[in-house]
């Protein structure tokens, strides 16, 4: 009797640790969410390596509250005569040959009722890394932050900036 | 032109032209990369406002279009614009739900040998009107084009059009063609033209049956002229009426006269003035004699107030004699129209404040006698292609037989934008864009041209009018002047302006340009001739009681009836939103025992209708009140001598059926009981401040919002309420919920009748209270107060309880009791800066906290504080009168803080202690 008691407690113990584990990493997978990208777009060589400033793509980001992803023409500008042959550009004059817009994953994104401004947040010099991590040393971008309003607020009452509710909510 | 112009052109009026539609479903969770990046100024997110010119009604007001990333999400009137100067009404409003009408015309059709319609490509269609055209020529039969009333270039193109193709063009057609008014001046002065009434010049305005603020001309124009005019201290507003309308009721006194006696007020007033000596006598013979006794027993006025009436017209410095409408409306229409002209000659207002030259450019109008031609001519097989829009399928008297007759055509081809009965009588469907989808101009009145310009790109495969005549035009191979009609308006433009007007058109919108004057001359003779033909009919005769149709301030003349969101706005005198009604004077209603909503049946000769009734206060007990596109089968006889539709039916019997109808009846009661909202004469005093106080003081740093609504300025035209919904996405729930008091506006407005029957209007709407009664019930939080004022509701937190709606005192607070769905396209619609509210949910009114945070934004930017009249909301923007004005209490040198510290400042149940920020501004 006592026996099976104990037997029942250590598997009962490591059921749980290893249900709890499970349960982090499947949370993990949702959280660091990631995602495969019609073209396999390094952001490590563009911010990373060439250290291209983040509004030379995207280019909305300190005008309005879209940062804006960069329009092909705009990729082009480059890359008609750079790295031309490789796989992923001639994916990339493709598109831009046919007028077929990309259709990026989403990554980041905020439910509907939240009023959100990247500008904003730029003039309150807040790092883009601050959200987006270090994306400069990402070969596949992924989420880091929740994004969630506990993680926005934290922040917004570190920083002393308004935490109304009509701040963000619409 | 050279093409060099042409690009320098559109260069000029194409600057952040049309983003590329993106939003398809694909994108849902996608990012969609430009091609190339959009034009300099337009930013991903943010929005875009371009002019355009309102197509509604013929008054063409200035429109402001905000267009967010390819999509039309509001319409506003263009501050500055010299018809609306800002406000829109709600007619104005609602024309975004012309444009994604669900059922929207969306590619040409074509009718088939089983009477169904199937699609067929542009090229198909162009070549079957050409062949049509061709053939009708062979076979000797006339081809026409039938139009509503056009202006601008596009005139100018059915001009050539018809030239060119030999087609006849008939008159335009508009149901309220002011026919009578026009003959009348142009028997007169010589100018068959509507003048430009300047009300604002007035210090004593005499209206008889002109219904300015619902449909008569302009009505935005006019109720913006009325607010300037009413500033001035001295300006006097006589209304006169058989019946009872919204522009009766914000008169400063409101005379009832029986129903066609406007002739014999008309004539005791010119006799009573004949001593100004300014008419030849010759035409004041030809004038009916009439003594102030005989008329005061015609009209049913009393006699010392018409004796009353003459002499403030006699001592005013700058009088204005309005005359139209119902007053015209009438066999006796034509004598009334010519009276007025002459009484207006008499009093030295023709040519100040009755403008012809800058005339409403009504000249190529016509009267329902041409509709009749018409029909004659369907009738004898003598029309080959008809080209029309669908508006006189539509509103033809049913007397006409049109609809029946015109089948008779050898092809009928409609220009038309929605797929609705009208459009199914013809047999070939070209599907016209909406104005803000188009090229054009328009030229609402003499020495204004207003620009239209597509602020996106056509939902449709469909074309503008003037694409679609140049479209026949060149397949009928006649060479014109520009490939499209973009390119014909550039032409037009660039031979008649400069650059500097182009430039100036492209950016405000409109041009003002110069006009010549008109020479007026009395034709005393021809004048005299026309009066002496009119006898003068011994009208009281006709047996009471009248049922008199009215215009209606919701559909115009019933050509915005199938707008969901006019259904959905109540009507202002009545407050009954879906469904048809028929006004009573409560007099009858007691005399034959009805209560609202009991089902009255009324007949005239063979044809009768049952209506649910409405109670009317202050409606004379012989008159009886539809709205006419309401009941549009009444056989309604045509005036032989204007061509003017007779709007009243003599004689009509009545008989109560017992049953009663439902009607959604929006307003609570038509009498305030007693609990001063409005006060006149009761107003409960504000509670003295050591009372004992439930609530916590609010501190306030920077902002308070605060709105002040001035209700001598308050017309009760619902434009702000249409605005509101369509800024907020406010849904339109239909007649169901309506029945069962679930209606969703966040904003209302409330009509109040006094004993004597005078009404007064109070737009309601949530009062921000500082002492807030919906917080503290809320138990999670929903409703809260924020640092700046505002009386705030978390959607997100919201359960549904309802407890804060209980316990509002002024019921403005909306619950969600479905989720309501927009029927595609009209989600396209909605304003993104704000959320959809979910089923469950309680809503109310934000003070427009969407337009507060982008008026911070941009002064976050410019590192200053927000100014005065930065924020504006969207009640406020669309007002016509500028009756609600918004901003921050704390400021001082604010509009808001000196209008609510005003004398005549006071609250809405300040007895209450709830506190609220709106301030309203009593009359007088």
């Amino acid at each position: 009797m006592y026996r099976l008691l104990l037997n029942l407690g250590i598997v009962g113990y490591f059921g749980l640790f290893l249900l709890v584990t499970g349960g982090l990493a499947a949370y993990w997978a949702i959280y660091q969410q990631t995602a495969e990208q019609p073209i396999a777009f390094p952001h490590r060589v563009h911010a990373g390596q060439l250290q291209l400033p983040c509004n030379f793509c995207h280019r909305y980001v300190e005008q309005a509250r879209q940062a804006g992803i960069p329009s092909l023409s705009r990729c082009m500008d480059c890359h008609r005569s750079i790295a031309t042959e490789r796989s992923e550009i001639k994916k990339l004059t493709r598109y831009f040959e046919a007028g077929q817009p990309v259709y990026w994953e989403r990554l980041h994104q905020l439910p509907d009722f939240i009023y959100f401004s990247h500008k904003r947040h730029i003039k309150g010099e807040i790092p883009c890394a601050a959200c987006h991590g270090e994306v400069t040393r990402m070969e596949v971008v992924r989420r880091v932050r929740s994004l969630e309003m506990g993680w926005c607020l934290a922040c917004h009452r570190e920083r002393g900036a308004a935490t109304d509710c009509t701040t963000c909510h619409k | 032109m050279e093409r060099r112009d042409f690009l320098q052109l559109l260069g000029i009026f194409s600057g952040a032209a049309i983003l590329p539609g993106c939003g398809d479903k694909r994108s849902a969770g996608k990012l969609v990369s430009y091609l190339v990046p959009p034009d300099e100024g337009v930013l991903p997110g943010e929005a875009l406002y371009l002019p355009s010119t309102c197509g509604e009604c013929p008054a063409g007001c200035g429109l402001t279009v905000r267009v967010r990333e390819g999509r039309a999400v509001k319409l506003e009137g263009r501050p500055g614009h010299p018809i609306n100067d800002g406000g829109l009404c709600m007619r104005g409003q609602a024309a975004l739900w012309r444009l994604y009408h669900p059922k929207r015309l969306q590619r040409p059709m074509l009718r088939d040998a089983e009477g169904q319609y199937q699609p067929i490509s542009w090229d198909e269609a162009l070549s079957l009107v050409v062949e049509g055209l061709r053939q009708a020529r062979q076979q000797g039969r006339a081809n026409l084009l039938l139009s509503g009333r056009t202006t601008g270039t596009l005139a100018e193109l059915q001009r050539r059009f018809c030239r060119q193709l030999e087609v006849e063009q008939l008159p335009q057609f508009e149901i309220f063609s002011h026919a009578a008014l026009r003959r009348a001046y142009g028997t007169l002065f010589g100018q068959a033209e509507l003048p430009h009434y300047r009300i604002d010049r007035a210090d004593l305005l005499l209206s008889l049956g002109a219904d300015l603020f619902e449909t008569f001309v302009s009505p935005v124009d006019y109720a913006r002229q009325f607010s300037r005019a009413i500033k001035q201290d001295d300006f006097q507003w006589i209304h006169v009426e058989p019946h009872y309308s919204l522009t009766g009721a914000n008169a400063s006194e409101r005379l009832v006269l029986s129903p066609g006696s406007e002739a014999a007020l008309l004539s005791f007033l010119l006799r009573w003035n004949d001593s100004k000596g300014r008419l030849p006598t010759q035409l004041m013979a030809a004038v009916p004699a009439a003594s102030a006794t005989e008329t005061a027993r015609i009209t049913g006025l009393p006699q010392e107030r018409l004796e009353q009436l003459a002499e403030q017209l006699r001592l005013a410095e700058r009088p204005l004699l309005i005359v139209g409408g119902i007053a015209t409306a009438q066999a006796q229409g034509l004598q009334v129209a010519l009276l007025a002209g002459l009484l207006q000659q008499q009093l030295g207002m023709v040519g100040e404040l009755v403008d012809f030259a800058r005339a409403e450019g009504y000249g190529s109008v016509g009267s329902l006698h041409d509709l009749e031609r018409l029909a004659e001519r369907l009738e004898q097989d003598r029309v080959g292609v008809l080209i029309s829009d669908a508006a006189p399928l539509a509103q033809a008297p049913g007397t006409l037989e049109l609809k029946r007759k015109i089948k008779r055509a050898g092809l009928r081809v409609g220009l038309c934008e929605l797929f609705d009965d009208a459009a199914q009588q013809f047999d070939l469907l070209l599907p016209i864009s909406h104005p803000i989808e188009s090229w054009g101009d328009a030229a609402p009145r003499r020495g204004l041209l207003s620009l239209l310009k597509p602020a996106i790109a056509p939902l449709y495969d469909s074309r503008s009018a003037g694409e679609v005549l140049l479209g026949i035009m060149h397949r009928s191979g006649k060479e014109e002047p520009g490939q499209t009609y973009q390119e014909y308006l550039f032409n037009a433009w660039h031979r008649r302006f400069d650059q500097q007007q182009l430039r100036q058109f492209s950016e405000q919108g409109f041009l003002t340009l110069p006009v010549a004057a008109v020479p007026l001359r009395l034709k005393a003779e021809p004048a005299a001739r026309q009066l002496a033909v009119e006898e003068v009919a011994e009208v009281v005769s006709a047996a009471a009681p009248h049922l008199i149709l009215t215009p209606s301030i919701r559909s115009f003349d019933g050509r915005s009836s199938d707008l969901p969101l006019l259904s959905e706005l109540p009507d202002p005198l009545s407050s009954v939103s879906y469904g048809r009604w028929l006004s009573i004077a409560p007099a009858t209603a007691q005399q034959l025992q009805l209560q609202d909503r009991d089902l009255l049946r009324v007949s005239v000769g063979n044809w009768s209708a049952e209506l649910p009734v409405r109670l009317q206060p202050g409606l004379a007990a012989s008159v009886l009140m539809v709205q006419g596109d309401l009941l549009s089968e009444a056989p309604l006889p045509i005036d032989s001598r204007s061509g003017e539709l007779i709007r009243r039916l003599d004689g009509v019997r009545l008989e109560k059926l017992g049953d009663a109808a439902e009607l959604p009846i929006l307003s609570g009661s038509s009498s305030q009981q007693g609990r001063g909202l409005i006060p006149d004469p009761v107003h409960t005093e504000e509670p003295s401040p050591d009372e004992t106080r439930f609530y916590r003081a609010h501190p306030h740093k920077d902002y308070r919002w605060a709105m002040a609504i001035n209700l001598e300025l308050c017309i009760g035209c619902g434009a702000c309420a249409a605005a509101c919904y369509a800024e907020n996405n406010v849904p339109v729930v239909g007649r169901q919920d309506h029945l069962q008091g679930r209606e969703m506006s966040w904003l209302r407005i409330e009509p109040f009748y006094d004993d004597a029957g005078r009404a007064s209007f109070i737009p309601m709407l949530c009062q921000h209270c500082h002492n807030a009664p919906c917080e503290p019930v809320c138990p999670v939080y929903a409703a809260y107060h924020n640092a700046e004022g505002l009386n705030v509701q978390v959607y997100q937190r919201c359960v549904g309880t309802r407890y804060c709606s209980n316990n509002c005192p002024y019921k403005v607070r909306r619950f969600n009791w479905w989720q309501h769905r927009w029927q595609a396209p009209l989600e396209q619609m909605h304003n993104p800066d704000l959320s959809l509210r979910d089923r469950g949910i309680m809503e109310k009114c934000t003070f427009c906290v969407q337009r507060i945070r982008q008026a911070r934004d941009r002064a976050q930017d410019e590192q200053r504080p927000i100014e005065d009249g930065e924020v504006l909301t969207a009640c406020g923007q669309s007002c016509p009168t500028g009756a609600i004005v918004f901003g921050n209490l704390l400021d001082e040198s604010s509009t808001v803080y000196r209008l609510a510290h005003s004398k005549r400042a006071y609250r809405v149940f300040a007895d209450l202690g709830t506190e609220p920020s709106i301030y309203y501004l009593r009359k007088g």
